[in-house]
């Protein structure tokens, strides 16, 4: 029987701001081959950043933990300067099981098959395996038991050496416990090369199954194999207090922070055109679609106000009674046209649509839907950054046009209301000074800031998201930036064109 | 891999600082504009702003950047910003005033009525030999009014040939510079300045006579200043005379034909106190009697003329660009008895010379105007350009007269292929024919010679272009025109 994992002399220390936080020291171990592992210790211990680590699941935006020794993994080293990705040989259910919501229980499968390289008739067989011989047709009808066997489904389908599993009974009863427990070690069995580590509090659902207890022992930032019988005391559970081994400063680790956080804005730019090309024109052309008829009326109910008003109250107050008419037209219409609706409008579909946009990506991200794509070998911003860029540029311009128009025919109305003018009459004044370079412009200024809300929106999205909380910041976030950036597209190209 | 995202975000850091610093030196390069700035005292900035206009022959060319009170709070201090182009004309004895509507009482008319409307702004004025240019921060004293030689700019330039005079009169009448001079009901010339004699005694008005009505002042000439007088009595009736002066007064003279000798530049003639009365001569019988024809005055049987083309480029992403082009052409009369003019295509069409980034040019507002040498000006239309890509037009009339003449047949071949010695004929700006050019290689085209016709053997052959494709001259044969737009 080979090793599947091996630590030597292995330690792992998270960076904070103004220390670190060492979670394991010295670590010597062998894991064997073949073996059905169960991962114990206290909670905040390490455990998670150990399966993290091993599924190559390290978040990229914040400082990464600190690893000193050497970690193979099947003879690959996971240490030092270039560590190695395991590819399809790992496979992890996260916890919240990270569900594509959007897709069918037996879609999930298929996108994970698609990925292995391996054919989508597969999923049913997966399912059954599962123990899901009838799935419904949306994740959100899913139970929580339910859930766990899609996702361990999903799971196996890359056939990995490695399956690793975060609490995959929490949450169930323990008859339900009882049998994903039993699932994981049937799938386990089925494989020969197959390791399975799973982290749990719930040893009772376990007894029996596994082969031995790994104990990640805070105290003495130790992790050790024990056999199947172990219970952990009541002494080993005492929790720790964190301690706050000097490491760097904490301007430094913050610096470290702002790096990462630049490189992950560069690197959304750079995936926004080398992912340009749709993998799935399907999901483009709804997202697109949805894009421009969500916020459509909201835009050209909106764009009909300030124009009409404009116009209403230009004629209206005109100082000279039926004076200078067709100046004040040609002077509302140029403005409208060129300027004012069209950012309006950008503003309207801002808030609209990144808001929606990037609570979507955030809750993803948070319920580890990101971290289950990556995990399949899918790059997030295919599946999300894509078609996001290539519905907001197409949908911006197309709103912002509804706007416009609503505008001008809500400034004609109000030209015959205030003035009794023809519509004759108002389009002539009104278009007078308008120009196809206006149009240019409007389609620039527009089609500019769709492409950088989109890209707010997924950087925003994809951030870390550790509570509920962070993804409402990222959402507000986004409309906030993406408001500043609109107002910056169509202020700067105004100013450069027309000044 | 932690590690290339550090280099990442370095470089994306590095990338950030310099696009900031790029976008700051630009605002700084919009705010800090070469320029001249100024300071105007006027006792009253009568509404002044921030950001209003600084106009020099009513062209903004800056912006008043802030008003404040003088120190001593006895004046108001404008600080203007002007633009390098409007800089070149603000000299030490430039005149600045703020336009504000202003109405001169029935005879001076109404001025800055424009500022009804809009904010005030700031106008200037230079005279001729002004001294030299102002230096950056300098400060001047602004005045309440228009300077006494206002509406200068309105006065065209004297050119060569035109008579200068001064005409004595008592008093002014609302005479302003500009103000027409009229003879026999036709304005002949304009008053230039007028400005009080140091005596006091009386007032001296400049006037120019342009060149092509000089012939009319004599020594015998009479002047009066126009102004609505009433004659008559209360049984008999009245007569007003002058009633178009009631609002713009101006200077009109009366000699009867053949009175008098001519003046020289700088004579000074007293004005009547009143309109003289004297009996208008009548039409001469001798000039009913004249064959009365109009028509281009032909030297010689080919007809040239002069092609005046202007049009607008409609640029995207900048200012759009005004085009204008003048040169010669052949006019003639087609078979069907259309005035047809051919000249090269590269003078009447900017499509075929412009090029845009985006593809074809946007060409807009396209005039094309033919001067013939009795001075009609007449608009024109293009009917015909070469398929093939020869730098070749044809042009035709609108509302020709059907008295027109122009080139006989005789006089324009129309072969395929340029042979022989070639000589250039071509018309300046004043429609008269410039003296003939031998064509040589490698001749530049110039506004004096592009369309010019290129004749062999007292026969039109071609029109001088340029070559298909480049800017190196050629004659353009005119054996690609079609039949019907080929003389009778």
């Amino acid at each position: 029987m080979s090793e599947a994992l091996v630590f030597r002399n292995f330690g792992l220390a998270h960076r904070r701001p103004g220390g670190e936080e060492v979670l394991l020291e010295g670590v010597d171990l062998t894991l064997p081959g073949n073996g059905f592992f169960v991962l114990i210790g206290t909670s905040g211990g390490g455990k998670s950043s150990l399966l993290r680590i091993l599924a190559g699941l390290i978040e990229t935006r914040e400082p990464a933990p600190r690893m000193t020794g050497e970690l193979l993994a099947f003879g690959k080293s996971l240490t030092g300067e270039n560590p190695a990705s395991l590819d399809h040989d790992v496979a992890a259910i996260l916890q919240d099981e990270g569900l594509l919501d959007e897709l069918s229980p037996r879609e999930n499968v298929e996108v994970a098959l698609r990925a292995a390289g391996r054919s989508r008739k597969l999923a049913p067989a997966l399912l059954a395996q599962a123990g899901l011989h009838n799935p419904p047709e949306r994740v959100a009808q899913l139970s929580g038991g339910m859930r766990k066997r899609v996702a361990v489904a999903r799971a196996l389908a890359s056939s990995p050496k490695l399956l690793l599993c975060d609490e995959p009974t929490a949450g169930l009863d323990p008859d339900a416990a009882r049998t994903i427990a039993k699932l994981l070690r049937d799938a386990h069995d089925q494989d020969d090369g197959r390791t399975t580590i799973v982290i749990t509090h719930d040893l009772d659902a376990f007894e029996g199954i596994s082969d031995g207890i790994l104990v990640l022992d805070r105290p003495s930032r130790s992790l050790r194999l024990e056999p199947s019988d172990f219970r952990l005391s009541h002494t080993d559970s005492v929790a720790i207090s964190p301690e706050g081994d000097l490491g760097e400063p904490a301007a430094v680790h913050w610096l470290r922070r702002l790096l990462l956080q630049l490189a992950a804005i560069g690197e959304t730019v750079v995936d926004s055109v080398r992912r340009a090309p749709p993998v799935e024109m399907g999901q483009v052309v709804r997202t697109t679609l949805r894009f421009v008829l969500e916020p459509a009326l909201f835009v050209a109910v909106a764009g009909a106000v300030i124009g009409g008003l404009a116009t209403f109250f230009a004629l209206r107050n005109n100082p000279i009674d039926g004076g200078f008419e067709s100046a004040l037209l040609t002077g509302t219409g140029k403005v409208a046209t060129a300027v004012l609706v069209p950012m309006l409008s950008g503003f309207f579909f801002t808030a609209r649509i990144a808001a929606g946009a990037s609570a979507r990506i955030g809750t993803m991200k948070r319920t580890n839907q990101i971290a289950a794509l990556r995990m399949m070998g899918v790059n997030p911003a295919d599946y999300l950054l894509t078609p996001l860029v290539w519905a907001m540029v197409i949908a911006m311009p197309l709103v912002t046009f509804c706007g416009v128009i609503a505008a001008a025919l809500a400034a004609a109305f109000a030209a015959h209301a205030a003035s009794g003018i023809t519509v004759n009459g108002w389009a002539t004044a009104y278009f007078m000074t308008v120009r196809a370079q206006d149009v240019l412009v409007i389609l620039g200024k527009s089609t500019l800031s769709g492409y950088l809300v989109a890209l707010t929106c997924y950087h925003l999205g994809t951030g870390p998201k550790r509570s509920g909380g962070d993804v409402g910041e990222s959402v507000n976030s986004a409309i906030v930036v993406g408001m500043a950036l609109v107002l910056t597209v169509h202020a700067g190209l105004t100013f450069l064109i027309y000044a | 891999m932690h590690r290339l995202r550090y280099f990442i975000g370095l470089v994306t850091l590095a990338l950030a600082a310099v696009s900031a610093i790029w976008i700051v030196r630009l605002l700084r390069s919009y705010d800090e504009r070469p320029g001249l700035s100024l300071s105007v005292e006027f006792r009253n900035a009568r509404g002044l702003r921030a950001g209003t206009d600084v106009r020099y022959r009513g062209i903004t060319v800056g912006t008043v950047r802030s008003v404040a009170i003088s120190g001593d709070g006895r004046k108001a201090v404008a600080q203007l910003l002007i633009e390098p182009t409007g800089a070149r004309h603000a000299c030490v004895n430039s005149n600045f005033w703020v336009v504000t509507p202003r109405f001169g009482g029935l005879t001076g008319g109404a001025t800055g009525l424009d500022t009804l409307v809009r904010d005030s702004y700031i106008s200037f004025y230079t005279p001729p030999n002004s001294g030299s240019e102002l230096s950056d921060g300098s400060l001047l004293a602004g005045s309440e009014r228009p300077p006494s030689n206002a509406e200068p700019e309105a006065l065209d330039d004297v050119q060569h040939g035109d008579l200068l005079m001064t005409l004595l009169v008592p008093e002014n009448h609302g005479l302003i510079p500009g103000s027409a001079v009229i003879f026999r009901g036709m304005q002949t010339g304009d008053v230039r300045s007028v400005t009080l004699a140091p005596s006091g005694t009386h007032v001296e008005v400049d006037l120019r006579i342009s060149r092509k009505h000089r012939h009319t002042v004599t020594d015998k000439a009479q002047f009066w200043v126009a102004r609505p007088t009433v004659t008559g009595a209360l049984l008999s009736g009245f007569t007003v005379s002058d009633v178009s002066a009631l609002l713009t007064p101006f200077i009109s003279y009366y000699v009867g034909p053949g009175e008098g000798v001519l003046v020289q530049d700088g004579y000074r003639a007293a004005a009547e106190l009143a309109r003289p009365s004297f009996e208008v001569s009548p039409v001469p019988g001798k000039a009913v009697q004249q064959n009365n024809v109009r028509g281009p005055i032909v030297s010689d049987d080919v007809v040239l003329v002069r092609v005046v083309y202007a049009a607008l480029e409609r640029d995207t992403l900048s200012r759009d660009d005004p085009i204008k082009r003048e040169g010669s052409g052949v006019l003639y009369l087609d078979s069907s008895g259309r005035a047809v003019v051919i000249t090269a295509r590269s003078l009447v069409d900017a499509s075929f010379t412009e090029g845009d980034f985006w593809g074809d040019p946007e060409i807009d507002n396209e005039v094309i105007k033919v001067h013939l040498k009795d001075g009609t000006v007449m608009r024109a239309g293009r009917v015909w350009v070469d398929p093939k890509g020869h730098d070749l037009a044809a042009l035709m009339l609108e509302d020709a007269r059907p008295d027109l003449t122009g080139t006989p047949s005789k006089r324009i071949v129309f072969v395929s292929k340029a042979e022989g010695q070639f000589q250039l004929r071509a018309v300046g700006p004043d429609g008269a024919e410039l003296p003939t050019q031998p064509l040589t290689e490698g001749l530049p085209i110039t506004e004096d010679n592009h369309g010019a016709s290129a004749v062999a053997d007292g026969k039109v052959t071609g029109i001088f272009g340029r070559k298909p494709g480049g800017t190196v001259s050629t004659v353009v044969v005119l054996g690609q025109l079609p039949e019907d737009l080929r003389p009778r």
